[in-house]
C-alpha cells in the first residue's frame, strides 16, 4: 500500500523563540528550521511499516514556503520515496491554518490514493493539533490520534492511542488517518548516503491554486506575548523559615 | 560545628584557624568538616586532600583580605574555580596548612556591551550560565567545553582552557582583553581593559592566564565576544583510520570558507563508551568503524552552512575517504551527536582510575605518533586498553589508558608506567605533555623534568618576583618549596 506523510517546516524544538517586535508573531528571520518533531514520528513510523513489508510506497508532501522543499529532502533522506512540495505562502511568517492545509491534503488524497495519512499530532509551532482529524472529516476516513503503536493487519489497523487514563487501543478500517505522538518511535538520522540519495529523488512542486483551494487565513492574531520569567527564588536559613515562608504563601 | 572541625587537626593549625576567623568576616570563612572535604577533592573523586579551611569571598576587597591575612599567617592559598581541573592544581597538597580559596560567590557580570563585543565578568561565574547570558544578547562566547557547567571563567583564564572550537577562536587567552588580579601580597591589579589594541609596552595579563594561580588571584575578566553563529552544520562521520580522519581535516579546511568551528576525532571504542556513561543515548551511526570524526561548520548572514556541509561531504564520500556518516537534521540531533563525544568521558570515568593525558604533537606526526604510542602500551602493558581522541585540528590527542583489570600489579603502578612509556615516545615527537588542560600539581615533576635550563631560570624568577613568599597555590607548576 501507499502511505502519505504531511511534514511541516517549523522553528527548531531547541531554538528560544523570540517575539517580533510589534508583537505579531514570532521573529523566524534567520532562525533555525526543522522538521515539525512529530512529523519526524511520523516519517519513522512509514518507514518502519515499509521495513516490515507493509508499505510500498511512502509520499511525502509539505505545505507552505519554498524553502520546505529542505523540509521533504530531509524526510527523502530518512527514506521517503518521492515528495511534493505545495508552495502556498511567500514569507515565512505567514502560517497556512489547519483547514486550509485539510483541504489541500484532501486533494493530494485524491489523487494519490493512500491507504493511510500518517501525520503528527500537532505542530510545534502553534500547537493546533486539528489537521490530522480535519482532514478525517473531510475525506469521511476513520481517525486514530495519539498513536504509540501501529499494527497493519491486511484492511485494518490497529493502533495504541495515548490517552489521559493510559493506553487505548482500536482497530480502524483503511484507509484511514493516523497521528503520532512522542512515544511512537524515535526517528532515525539521515545517513550521508541516504542524504546524497535524496537528492536524486523526485520532488514534484505544485501550488495553492493548482488544488483549488484558498489558503487566506481566517484567524487573526491579536497578540504574542513572552510567557513570564520566573521569578528568582530565595535562600531560607532554616526549616522554621522554610515553614513560615510556605504558610505565609498559603501552601501548607 | 566546632567537634567537627576540630578533628584531627593539631594545635598550630588549630591556631592559625582562629587567627584567620579574627580578621576574616565569619561567613567567609569554613572549616566544616564535610564542606572542607568536597573542596578539597577531584573531579573524578580519585585524589583527595584537606585543607585548613575554605575562603569563600563575595567581593575583590574581600578576597584582598584574605589573601592579606593570609600572607601573614603564612597560610598557603589554592585558589579554586568549579574544580574540573585535570591537573589537581585546585586541590590542596598540604594537609592543614592551605586554605581553599574559592571563586564561587562572585558569579556575576558586571557589565556586558553589545555595542563593543566585550563583557566584564566576575572570576567564579560558571561558563555555562555566562555563555546563556550572553546568548541572550544575541552574542555568543565561543569557549565550549564538557566541563562548561561547573568550570568558571577565573579557572578558564588560569588554565588557559581550550576546547572543542579553538581551531576557530583560539584558547581562552585569545578571548581576554583584561583582568583584574589580587596578588600575593593583597593588592589589586586592575587592568580590566575593554580595548582590542593597546600595546603600551609589556602586557602582564599574559603572565596570569594560564598562571593556574601560581602568580595570583583572578578575580574578574574583560572578554571578547563575537556575533552569535546562526546557523550550525554537524556531522558525525565515519572513517578507515586516523590518517584518513587527518588528510579530511586538510580538505576542510580548504573547503569550507574557513568556517569550520569544530573537528573532533574519536576511537572505534567510542560508541560503546559514550553507551556506558549514558545509557540511554541512541547511537547516531552503526559501530564498528576504525575512526570517527565530528565536524562543526558555523556561520551567521549569507552562508548557507548545511549547503557546504553536504557539498564538502559529497566529494569525500565520492571518493571514498569517509565511509559512511549522518548529518543532524535538527538542533536535538546534533546534540545528540556532541553527547556521544561528552558521555565518551562520563563512560571512561565510569570504568575507574585510568592514566589521562593532554598530548599534542604537530599535526603531521599526529597520526604516526598515536600508533606507535598505542604499540608501546600494547608492548609494556598487554591487556590495556588505550582510548585516542582529541582536538585534530589543534594536534591535540587525550591519549588515556585504562589499566588491565584484575591484573596482580596496582592499577597506580600501572598507570605509571604507561605514562613513563608514553612520555619516552611523544619526547621523540617533540610534543607537550600538557596540551590544554595545565600542568598543576599532577605534572609539574614531569615538566620540571624536562624543561630547558634558560626556561626554568625565567620561570623562577617571575614567580619569585611576584610571590616571594611561596604562599600563592604552593608546588603547583613549579615545585620550589
Ligand atoms: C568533562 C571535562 C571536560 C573537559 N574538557 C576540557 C577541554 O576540552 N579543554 C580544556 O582546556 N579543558 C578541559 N577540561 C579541564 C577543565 O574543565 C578546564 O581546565 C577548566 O578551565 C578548569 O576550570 P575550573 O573553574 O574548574 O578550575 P579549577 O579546576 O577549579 O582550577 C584549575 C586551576 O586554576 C586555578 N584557578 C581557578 N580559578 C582561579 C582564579 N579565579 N584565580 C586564580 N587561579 C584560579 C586553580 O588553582 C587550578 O590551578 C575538562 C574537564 C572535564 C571534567
Ligand atoms: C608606512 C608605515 C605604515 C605602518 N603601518 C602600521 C600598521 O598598520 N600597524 C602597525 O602596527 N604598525 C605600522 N607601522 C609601524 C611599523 O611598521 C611597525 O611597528 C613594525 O612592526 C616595525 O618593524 P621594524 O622592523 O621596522 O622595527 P624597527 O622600527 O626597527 O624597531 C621597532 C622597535 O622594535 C625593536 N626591535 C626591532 N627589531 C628587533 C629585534 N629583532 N629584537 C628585539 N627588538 C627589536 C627596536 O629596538 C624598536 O624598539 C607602519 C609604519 C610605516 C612607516
Amino acid at each position: 500500500m501507499k502511505v502519505l506523510v504531511p511534514v511541516k517546516r517549523v522553528i527548531d524544538y531547541n531554538v528560544k523563540a523570540r517575539v517580533k517586535a510589534d508583537g505579531s508573531g514570532v521573529d523566524l528571520a534567520n532562525v533555525k528550521m526543522s522538521m515539525n518533531p512529530f512529523d519526524e514520528i511520523a516519517v519513522e513510523e512509514a518507514i518502519r511499516l515499509k521495513e516490515k513489508g507493509a508499505v510500498e510506497e511512502i509520499v511525502v508532501v509539505s505545505i507552505g514556503v519554498k524553502q520546505a522543499q529542505e523540509t521533504l529532502r530531509t524526510a527523502l533522506a530518512m527514506g521517503a520515496d518521492r515528495a511534493i512540495l505545495v508552495v502556498a505562502a511567500d514569507d515565512v511568517h505567514t502560517d497556512i491554518e489547519p483547514l486550509a492545509v485539510a483541504k489541500i491534503l484532501a486533494k493530494v488524497v485524491e489523487e494519490e490514493a493512500p491507504k493511510m495519512v500518517i501525520l503528527g499530532k500537532q505542530a510545534i509551532d502553534n500547537d493546533m493539533n486539528a489537521t490530522g482529524q480535519m482532514l478525517a472529516a473531510l475525506l469521511g476516513w476513520g481517525q486514530a490520534t495519539f498513536a504509540s503503536e501501529v499494527v497493519v493487519e491486511g484492511e485494518a489497523a490497529k493502533v495504541t492511542r495515548e490517552v489521559d487514563g493510559g493506553l487505548q487501543t482500536i482497530e480502524v478500517k483503511l484507509p484511514a488517518i493516523v497521528t503520532t505522538d512522542l512515544r511512537l518511535n524515535e526517528p532515525r538520522y539521515a545517513s550521508l548516503p541516504n542524504i546524497m540519495k535524496a537528492k536524486k529523488k523526485p520532488l514534484e512542486e505544485k501550488t495553492a491554486d493548482d488544488y483549488g483551494v484558498d489558503v487566506t487565513p481566517r484567524l487573526s492574531v491579536v497578540k504574542t506575548e513572552e510567557p513570564q520569567g520566573r521569578s528568582a527564588g530565595i535562600k531560607v536559613g532554616s526549616v522554621d523559615e522554610l515553614v513560615a515562608k510556605l504558610k505565609e504563601a498559603g501552601v501548607v | 560545628m566546632g567537634s567537627a572541625e576540630a578533628l584531627g587537626k593539631d594545635a598550630a593549625a588549630h591556631q592559625k584557624l582562629k587567627m584567620l576567623r579574627e580578621r576574616l568576616e565569619s561567613d567567609i570563612v569554613t572549616a566544616d568538616a564535610d564542606i572542607v572535604a568536597r573542596y578539597s577533592t577531584d573531579w573524578h573523586g580519585d585524589v583527595t586532600s584537606s585543607a585548613l579551611a575554605v575562603l569563600r569571598p563575595r567581593a575583590t576587597e574581600e578576597v584582598a583580605q584574605a589573601v592579606r591575612a593570609c600572607a601573614e599567617l603564612g597560610i598557603g592559598i589554592v585558589p579554586q574555580g568549579g574544580r574540573t581541573g585535570l591537573a589537581l592544581g585546585a586541590i590542596p597538597d598540604a594537609p592543614e596548612t592551605q586554605v581553599v580559596l574559592s571563586l564561587e560567590r562572585m558569579n556575576r557580570i558586571r557589565s556586558l556591551d553589545p555595542a563593543d563585543f566585550t563583557a566584564v565578568v566576575e572570576a567564579g561565574m560558571v561558563l555555562e550560565a555566562f555563555k546563556e547570558e550572553v546568548a541572550a544578547q544575541g552574542l555568543f562566547f565561543p569557549l565550549a567545553l564538557g566541563a562548561q557547567g561547573s568550570c568558571q571563567l577565573g579557572g578558564n583564564v588560569s588554565t588557559n582552557a581550550g576546547g572543542v572550537n579553538v581551531l576557530r577562536y583560539g584558547m581562552t587567552r585569545e578571548l581576554v582583553l583584561g583582568l583584574e588580579v589580587v596578588l600575593p601580597d593583597g593588592r589589586v591589579l586592575d587592568g580590566l581593559s575593554r580595548l582590542r589594541k593597546d600595546n603600551r609596552g609589556l602586557d602582564l595579563k599574559q603572565l596570569f592566564i594560564g598562571a593556574e594561580g601560581t602568580l595570583g588571584i583572578v578575580t574578574a575578566v574583560s572578554v571578547k565576544l563575537m556575533p552569535a553563529p546562526e546557523k550550525v552544520a554537524t556531522a558525525l562521520l565515519a572513517l578507515d583510520s586516523l590518517e584518513d580522519v587527518i588528510e579530511l581535516y586538510r580538505r576542510a579546511r580548504q573547503q569550507c570558507c574557513d568556517l569550520m568551528s569544530a573537528f573532533e576525532f574519536m576511537p572505534p571504542l567510542a560508541f560503546a563508551l559514550a553507551k556506558e556513561g549514558i545509557p540511554d543515548l541512541a547511537l547516531p551511526l552503526e559501530p564498528g568503524h576504525e575512526a570517527y570524526a565530528l565536524v562543526e561548520i558555523s556561520g551567521s548572514g549569507f552562508v548557507d552552512t548545511d549547503v557546504l556541509m553536504e557539498r564538502f561531504l559529497e566529494l569525500s564520500m565520492g571518493d571514498g575517504l569517509v565511509r559512511d556518516g549522518v548529518v543532524a537534521q535538527s538542533q536535538a540531533q546534533a546534540r545528540s551527536i556532541w553527547l556521544v563525544r561528552e558521555g565518551m568521558n562520563e563512560g571512561q570515568a565510569r570504568r575507574g582510575k585510568h592514566l589521562r593525558t593532554d598530548l599534542s604533537v604537530p599535526l603531521s606526526r599526529l597520526a604516526d605518533f598515536v600508533t606507535e604510542a598505542e604499540n608501546s602500551i600494547a608492548d609494556s602493558l598487554p591487556g590495556a586498553i588505550c582510548v585516542s581522541y582529541g582536538h585534530v585540528g589543534d594536534g591535540n590527542v587525550h591519549l588515556n589508558v585504562l589499566p588491565v583489570p584484575d591484573a596482580t600489579e596496582p592499577v597506580d603502578d600501572q598507570i605509571c608506567r604507561a605514562k613513563a612509556v608514553l612520555n619516552e615516545v611523544l619526547d621523540r615527537y617533540d610534543g607537550s605533555i600538557s596540551a590544554e588542560h595545565g600542568l598543576g600539581r599532577l605534572k609539574a615533576m614531569d615538566f620540571g623534568a624536562r624543561v630547558p635550563a634558560v626556561q626554568r631560570d625565567l620561570l623562577e624568577a617571575i614567580k619569585r618576583a611576584i610571590d616571594p613568599n611561596l604562599t600563592m597555590n604552593p608546588r603547583c607548576q613549579i615545585v620550589l618549596n
